[in-house]
């Protein structure tokens, strides 16, 4: 009984990956094919098919963690233990660490405001701010809001959900570029401008 | 045998049992508003990107100094705001009260000093000329052809930041005069804080950095 409960969750987890594989491809063979323009219709259809693949991995990568070939990398510590309010109260970061985390997020705006202060090229300027406020932001979240002492289920309630989310709003910016692109107005005052 | 059981609980993260998530349904609550309310933010900033990257010019009027050393503070401010409500929190679970009601109150004032700081910087340019729909008038002879829209996003997301500060502000207020009774509610609104703190970090450098005035075309 055990046994064939074994194999059929094996079987299920080997359909899964498979289809989390089949949807990685799909995106991967959608950004190299020749019709790829980074549009709307392309970035949703990269986008749907990479949060398939994520659907479909997190059976498996549980599967993985519940048999140990994985652990768990959002604690350091062996899982905090369990049942009782007071125990439940005493794990989390310190008063150092947390002073420490400040003084980190204080270093990254100096060198955010540095930044603007020796004038780097928009789009680099724009891809390091952000590089530089997510990681303050996974600092914020997982230090002085505690998540990262929090339960694993919470954590891959809010986090991965809100990754998409925000992902999803973000393929609406090859529309703003081709409007950028194709205004009448603006280009033909352009031309005035130079005639 | 209930020790058992508590073992097969805590071992199996994703089973969770009866406590899938193993917090309090104020802290659950707190977090599902904390992820509605990114999603606004996040609205709100795309669009902001949105309108910017499809518009020919858009202005960038922040000289460095005074403009950005002024929100530089701001950021201060606020991150200090996120220091000593850590320490509020702390406090609270040491069962320290009244160690608990200072930080939140040191809390409330850097908040405070947040607002009233914003508030000097939104009188200077709506006292340039600056409205959700107008730019003024020099920024239109400086970048001729500029997006109007500049106000309405200015205005709009530092405006509804500067409401979750105020917001903030006296939802602390509340939990520090009511401290003994709503101990536990320390730590939600310290969720609260961190998340407008959060949201400071992509507005920060989205809005100011972003528009920084480096050929000093306003002249000031």
């Amino acid at each position: 009984m055990v046994d064939s409960k074994g194999r059929e969750a094996k079987a299920l987890i080997g359909v899964m990956l498979a289809l989390a594989v089949l949807s990685l491809g799909v995106a991967a063979w959608n950004v190299m094919s020749d019709t790829f323009r980074a549009g709307t219709d392309d970035l949703f259809l990269v986008l749907v098919c990479l949060m398939l693949a994520l659907l479909f991995a997190v059976p498996v990568l549980m599967w993985a963690h519940a048999n140990g070939m994985l652990t768990n990398p959002f604690a350091d510590e062996p899982l905090p233990e369990v049942a009782g309010e007071s125990e439940h109260e005493t794990h989390g970061g310190s008063d150092k660490q947390n002073t420490i985390i400040w003084i980190v997020l204080l270093g990254l705006t100096a060198f955010e405001v540095l930044l603007a202060y020796v004038q780097v090229p928009i789009n680099l300027m724009l891809i390091i701010l952000m590089g530089a406020s997510i990681i303050k932001a996974a600092l914020i979240v997982a230090y002085f809001m505690h998540l990262k002492f929090e339960r694993l289920s919470l954590i891959l309630t809010i986090v991965p959900t809100l990754v998409v989310l925000l992902c999803l709003f973000a393929i609406l910016f090859p529309d703003s570029f081709r409007l950028h692109n194709m205004r009448p107005a603006e280009s033909v005052e352009q031309v005035q401008h130079e005639g | 045998m209930a020790e058992a059981r508590a073992e097969s609980l805590a071992v199996n993260d994703w089973g969770g049992g009866v406590h899938p998530y193993r917090v309090g349904h104020r802290k659950l609550g707190m977090w599902l508003f904390i992820m509605s309310d990114s999603l606004t933010f996040g609205a709100l900033l795309v669009a902001y990107s949105y309108a910017r990257a499809s518009s020919v010019k858009w202005p960038t009027p922040f000289p460095f100094s005074p403009s950005i050393i002024f929100s530089s503070t701001m950021t201060l401010v606020l991150l200090s705001s996120s220091l000593t409500m850590v320490f509020a929190v702390s406090a609270a679970k040491a069962r320290k009260l009244g160690s608990a009601r200072k930080w939140l109150i040191a809390t409330m004032l850097l908040g405070l000093t947040f607002i009233v700081l914003h508030m000097m910087e939104w009188s200077h340019l709506i006292g340039e000329g600056l409205a959700p729909f107008e730019l003024p008038d020099k920024w239109k002879a400086a970048w001729p052809g500029a997006s109007p829209l500049f106000g309405s996003t200015f205005f709009g997301i530092t405006g509804l930041h500067m409401f979750h500060v105020f917001t903030g502000v006296c939802y602390l207020g509340v939990v520090a005069a009511r401290v003994k009774k709503l101990r536990e509610d320390v730590e939600v609104a310290g969720l609260y804080w961190h998340f407008v703190d959060l949201v400071w970090m992509f507005v920060f450098p989205l809005i100011y950095l972003l528009s920084v005035d480096y050929h000093n075309v306003l002249g000031e």
